[in-house]
């Protein structure tokens, strides 16, 4: 069944399609229409599962990691404040080893006050050890959901799953609803082998000593490495099931390209459109969607850069003091392998378009190599 | 103790920190300076009774209604207690811990229930065979001279009692009226005693004219002399021998046989010991009016303080500071006693201090009887050739009753003077212990080091204040028409809330506090006693703080 | 031997790492006697995540699940809930935190859990300040005392938290006061608040000798002084919050007698000790007109 969504409600709807047991979440712009939508479904029966309405969303983790440690699937979603309000328990997840999946709606942090999208709240959970994949459609949306559940328990990590405020939260696009029947198959019920249970008792996160702690964290890195080839077979999986396949990355007209422009979320729809534009006007041009931040795809990166002339990285984030946070990622994927020169641009932060025209006028500075500053190139800044 | 887990390579690990065994490996004995170790004194009050009867042990097991078991221990030191728990004077009650709580625990009341209760279940005793070939003779039967039987019985010996009268019981029979002691009690007592074990009774057989105590001594492998004292001592007053005159323990005797008595509507008692108390009372059931006249003050009367308490309930006038002079008396009609006002001299040998007369102070008092119960002597004749005496009284050493002859051995007031039942009966069943060790060849128990608790140590929090459970009793009325027991001791419900009262000072009674507070699970609650786990216990030592009643002693380690 | 006074099975273990006298430890003795086995624990930060144990080893014998400090309530009901979805309805799942993560950090998560009436058992073993960092004040710690944060002159001028209250204000079904000097009163409380659904407030008295400078064999005996001087009053609120009962059947022991037993109020002068013992009796009359309160709770039958 077709069905013409927000962003938002796509995430719920993924989440119905994955048969979760226990939602605990907190209302936050520009999320809030994720978790309305599952308290409804909740209460109308539509989805089986227990909403715990919690009064922030620290406890709203922490009610996820102790559903999750019971043996039972689980779900939130936040944004920006919320996330960063969560980071503890972030952490804890990970540690935990608890197969949760989130959904993070990108927006700016304040102060000042913004409900704008940027990526700096998700980025900022960047060494936590979640998988992270952003997404850039509402379909994309809705059927990643159903992907992070089996992923996640797979691997036993949490994923997070990151869209765009409003450009995407907001916006309706014709999604085609999966039906929890259907994905059953495909995402079979949650049976975690350890679990919290009187029958077998163990305690779960206690003391370790050096002695201990390495190797523990040792396994996680382990994990997440071994997820790469979960992500793919699951992306595989998934689209021999229903027909829709995402991937890794997204290269998009690279094969020939003397020049790639490296993106992800919504920009990465509007990239494509310039491409498509720019080849017309026989510019060697592609685009590199990365839709799985972490772990990050380093082997996809590479062989897709390794091929162009130059590449340019569009941040919808920034790490202070050390440039855009994907610039940094695609630069230490390409080190010592490639000398491809990478360019990277920093642009609509707190929500300001990034219109057709300014990922152009990324482009045409990068072709042309003038005032190009090596590293960190604001665009549309009013200096 | 459990086993430490360690890993070798990751890949031995749980994916997340998870246990997988428990903490016992850890072994915090190792944490400790001082240890706690179960450490049971000797409770107050055994040490205050006479015959050392284990009394926190018989309560205890009450409280558990262990009652044979609780009967069984209490006849391990007294073979009577249907008898002491009467008439006993009960020092224990004195060193009760209690005492300094509140009140100290009716120890005789509960010591009364437990011997009713073996009285009443005839199958709790079990006689014992003669096992054993050399027999012993035990010249009389009253409380030491049972005493002795039974002991010596219990152990195998064959015993045959000499006893003078036609009936056991000595002065447990003639001395102590049945409002405190009625003789079916006594018969019962008696009959279980002697049914006891192989015990032969010769009664008629008085020492000195029916038998020889030599001739006992060549008979018998062991001999035991528990004859008491058969004489009154005389007041040494002209007119003593006569008409309205009689001696205390003569009338007690015809009152206790069932005798019809009449001493007139007016009656003196000279005396202040519990003969005099029960003479009074029994005259006061006989109808008079009695006045006890003392020579010292109510402080020095040697009478158990409950006896002289009921002797005044049941409305009998006492005297002070005074002594008979004189007597003088016509053909019929009352006697006018001239009495000497007497004042407190000097302590004398026993620490009390001496009456003396006091000027030429007197006064006069018209009765139709004056009794006399100035204490009792013994007729040192039947042995005195034989054995060494003190004074009319039988040399004896040590406290087994050892005599100047090696095979015989004495006990009781014969060779105490005058004292306690409890005291006979102690010095029967230690005699019957010596006696017991020389012809089986057993060595001398070692002296044991006992220590003992007061109420400093004592956790009062785990108590709460009340009262001790008196004895019920039957009206005043009704007591004084007759013989009938005044006190008709505690039923069920009563013995259970008394016996719950005791502290058990220094003896663990399985109140479960060590174990319960051990914050290391480090005491095993086992099957009849608490263990320390010593591979555990941290040496916290709030075991010993929360031991009710003292039972956990401490060291520091390594020494 | 006679019937043990409290359960014999032991769902702790020796070998744990609780100082000596721990009174925490008691605590957790106790409530699991009372709860059993079918009892799954959500520890946050405090001394009991050591005491438990080091991976891969713990001294309890039943679920544990440790959490970050301020998340004992939230995890709990997550925990709760993620039983229930798996077709678990009858593991009791009991929250167990120190006075610093109810009172302070915790009490955000907590006054959530209670609002929302989660089906979870909470309890507060209250040691009264952060013992497990080294005994710094807490908003438990009572008026008076020293701590590592209120050293010398600088002793707590403020009075502990009423607890209690705020809970009660959350209309939630238990709440109830023990201490460790009284188990059985302590296990007959987690017992009643087992059959109880809904959000059970239990707040569990537990001396720490370390950070109260006091020798451990006196750890039950400060905890049973505590009581007999009004310092901890054992108290009981049902009917959500509006009944209101409080154990007096006590001798009753100078407040005095209870400070000067431990370091941490030693340094009391006469005038302040009165001024603490005031304070402690003005709590009590409060405590009482609560309970004279109950009766008059319309809608109550009595």
């Amino acid at each position: 069944m077709k069905k013409v969504i927000m962003g938002n409600h796509a995430v719920s709807y993924g989440v119905r399609a994955s048969d979760v047991k226990v939602i605990s979440a907190y209302p936050i712009t520009p999320q809030t229409q994720v978790v309305e939508l599952l308290s409804e479904m909740c209460a109308n029966g539509e989805l089986d599962a227990k909403f715990i309405a919690v009064e922030s969303e620290h406890s709203a983790l922490t009610a996820c990691v102790g559903a999750s440690a019971a043996g039972s699937r689980t779900f939130t979603a936040t944004s920006s404040q919320g996330l960063l309000l969560m980071h503890e328990i972030i952490h804890w997840a990970v540690g935990a080893r608890l197969p949760i999946v989130m959904s993070n709606v990108n927006r700016a942090v304040g102060p000042p006050w913004s409900i704008w999208t940027d990526q700096n709240d998700s980025l900022s959970q960047r060494d936590t050890g979640w998988l992270q994949i952003y997404c850039e459609s509402n379909q994309e949306v809705q059927d990643t959901i159903v992907q992070a559940f089996k992923i996640a328990e797979t691997v036993m990590l949490p994923v997070m799953i990151v869209l765009d405020a409003f450009f995407l939260s907001h916006t309706f696009e014709i999604v085609d609803i999966l039906e929890p029947e259907a994905v059953r198959p495909f995402l079979p019920p949650y049976r975690p082998a350890r679990k919290i249970d009187t029958a077998d008792p163990h305690s779960f996160g206690n003391l370790a000593g050096p002695g201990e702690y390495f190797e523990l964290r040792y396994m996680i890195e382990k994990a997440m490495e071994d997820s790469r080839a979960v992500i793919e077979r699951t992306d595989r999986e998934f689209e021999e099931r229903f027909g829709r396949g995402y991937g890794i990355v997204k290269p998009y007209r690279c094969d020939d390209a003397d020049y790639v422009l490296v993106t992800s979320g919504t920009v990465a729809s509007t990239t494509r459109a310039v491409v498509d534009a720019m080849r017309a006007e026989g510019i060697k041009i592609g685009s590199l969607k990365v839709r799985v931040f972490r772990p990050f795809p380093f082997d996809e990166v590479r062989e897709v850069l390794s091929k162009a002339k130059k590449v340019g990285v569009i941040d919808r984030n920034i790490s202070f003091g050390h440039h855009g946070i994907f610039y940094q990622e695609v630069k230490s994927a390409l080190y010592g392998r490639t000398n491809v020169p990478v360019t990277g641009f920093i642009t609509g932060l707190g929500g300001r378009d990034v219109t057709p025209a300014v990922i152009r006028g990324i482009a045409e500075k990068l072709i042309a190599g003038t005032n190009l500053e090596p590293d960190i190139n604001w665009i549309g800044v009013k200096i | 103790m459990g086993e430490k887990i360690t890993f070798k390579s990751y890949k031995e690990m749980p994916i997340c920190a998870m246990s997988g065994a428990d903490m016992t490996y850890n072994l915090t004995g190792s944490w400790r300076n001082v240890r706690p170790y179960y450490d049971f004194k000797v409770s107050p009050c055994r040490l205050g009774c006479p015959a050392m009867e284990n009394i926190q042990r018989y309560i205890f097991l009450l409280t558990q209604e262990k009652y044979e078991e609780a009967w069984r221990e209490l006849m391990e030191a007294n073979p009577m207690p249907s008898v002491t728990g009467r008439v006993c004077f009960h020092p224990c009650m004195e060193k009760c811990t209690r005492k300094d709580f509140d009140q100290a625990i009716n120890i005789p009341a509960i010591e009364r229930s437990i011997g009713d209760r073996g009285l009443d279940n005839p199958g709790w005793m079990k006689k014992a065979p003669a096992t054993k070939k050399e027999t012993v003779a035990v010249v009389g039967g009253g409380p030491a001279g049972l005493s002795a039987a039974y002991y010596l019985a219990r152990r195998g010996y064959p015993v045959t009692i000499f006893e003078a009268d036609a009936v056991l019981g000595g002065t447990l029979r003639w001395g102590i009226p049945e409002y405190r002691l009625p003789n079916d009690v006594l018969d019962r007592v008696v009959a279980q005693i002697v049914g006891s074990g192989p015990i032969t009774v010769k009664t008629g057989a008085a020492l000195g004219r029916d038998v020889d105590l030599a001739k006992l001594e060549k008979e018998f492998a062991a001999v035991f002399v528990g004859v008491g004292l058969s004489r009154s001592r005389p007041l040494g007053v002209a007119g003593e021998e006569g008409r309205g005159i009689e001696r205390g323990l003569d009338f007690l005797r015809r009152v206790n046989g069932g005798e019809p008595v009449n001493p007139g509507r007016s009656v003196a008692v000279v005396g202040g010991g519990n003969t005099a108390m029960d003479v009074a009372r029994c005259a006061r059931r006989a109808g008079a009016e009695v006045t006890v006249v003392y020579r010292r003050t109510m402080n020095e009367m040697p009478a158990i303080k409950d006896e002289i308490e009921e002797a005044e309930h049941e409305g009998v006038r006492f005297r002070f500071l005074a002594a008979p002079k004189s007597i003088e008396r016509g053909a019929s009609g009352p006697l006018t006693v001239v009495f000497q006002q007497m004042k407190l001299g000097d302590p004398d040998e026993s620490g009390r201090r001496r009456p003396v007369p006091d000027g030429d102070a007197t006064f006069t008092l018209s009765v139709n009887t004056m009794f006399t119960a100035i204490g009792e002597e013994a007729d040192a004749a039947p042995f005195g050739k034989l054995l060494e005496c003190d004074g009319n009284l039988i040399a004896t050493k040590g406290e087994w009753g050892e005599t100047s002859r090696k095979k015989i051995f004495a006990g009781g007031d014969v060779a105490t003077g005058a004292a306690s039942v409890v005291e006979a009966v102690a010095a029967g069943r230690k005699a019957a212990e010596r006696i017991s060790r020389m012809l089986s060849g057993e060595p001398e128990p070692a002296a044991e080091e006992t220590g003992t608790i007061s109420i400093e140590n004592i956790n009062t929090a785990y108590f709460t204040k009340g009262k001790r459970l008196l004895v019920p009793r039957i009206p005043l009325d009704e007591a004084l028409a007759g013989y009938r027991e005044i006190h008709t001791g505690y039923d069920d419900r009563m013995l259970r809330r008394e016996a719950d009262r005791c502290f058990s000072c220094g003896v663990c009674n399985f109140c479960d506090n060590c174990w319960v507070f051990c914050p290391d699970v480090a005491v095993r609650r086992l099957e009849a006693e608490y263990e320390f786990d010593y591979d555990f216990c941290k040496g916290c030592l709030v075991c010993v703080i929360e031991c009710p009643r003292c039972a956990i002693s401490t060291r520091e380690e390594g020494k | 031997m006679n019937a043990p006074k409290i359960p014999l099975p032991e769902l702790m273990t020796s070998g744990h790492l609780a100082c000596q006298g721990c009174g925490a430890t008691q605590a957790m003795r106790f409530a699991l006697k009372a709860l059993g086995p079918r009892t799954a624990l959500v520890l946050p930060a405090c001394c009991w995540s050591v005491i438990d144990g080091p991976f891969p080893h713990s001294s309890l014998k039943v679920p544990i699940l440790h959490t970050a400090f301020e998340a004992a309530a939230s995890t709990a009901s997550g925990l709760k809930a993620g039983l229930e979805m798996r077709g678990d309805t009858e593991t009791v799942v009991m929250a167990w935190a120190g006075d610093g993560g109810t009172f302070d950090i915790g009490i955000q998560a907590l006054s959530g859990a209670a609002e929302r009436n989660e089906d979870i058992i909470y309890c507060c073993y209250d040691n009264e300040a952060y013992m497990n960092t080294g005994i710094q004040r807490s908003s438990s710690t009572p008026i008076g005392a020293w701590t590592t944060t209120t050293p010398g002159v600088h002793w707590k001028k403020r009075p502990k938290k009423k607890m209690i209250d705020i809970m009660a204000a959350h209309s939630i079904p238990y709440i109830a006061t023990a201490s460790v000097a009284y188990p059985n009163d302590l296990i007959e409380k987690f017992r009643k608040a087992r059959e109880i659904k809904g959000t059970r407030f239990l707040h569990v008295f537990a001396p720490c000798p370390t950070g109260w400078k006091l020798a451990p064999e006196l750890s039950v005996s400060m905890a049973r002084q505590a009581v007999t001087s009004k310092v901890f009053p054992l108290v009981e609120v049902t009917d959500n919050g509006r009944t209101w009962k409080v154990w007096k059947d006590f001798e009753p022991t100078p407040v005095k007698d209870y400070c000067m037993a431990q370091g941490r109020f030693r340094h009391l002068s006469e005038d302040e000790l009165r001024l603490v013992a005031e304070g402690i009796e003005e709590n009590w009359q409060y405590l009482l007109s609560r309970e004279a309160g109950s009766a008059f709770v319309p809608g109550l039958q009595h």
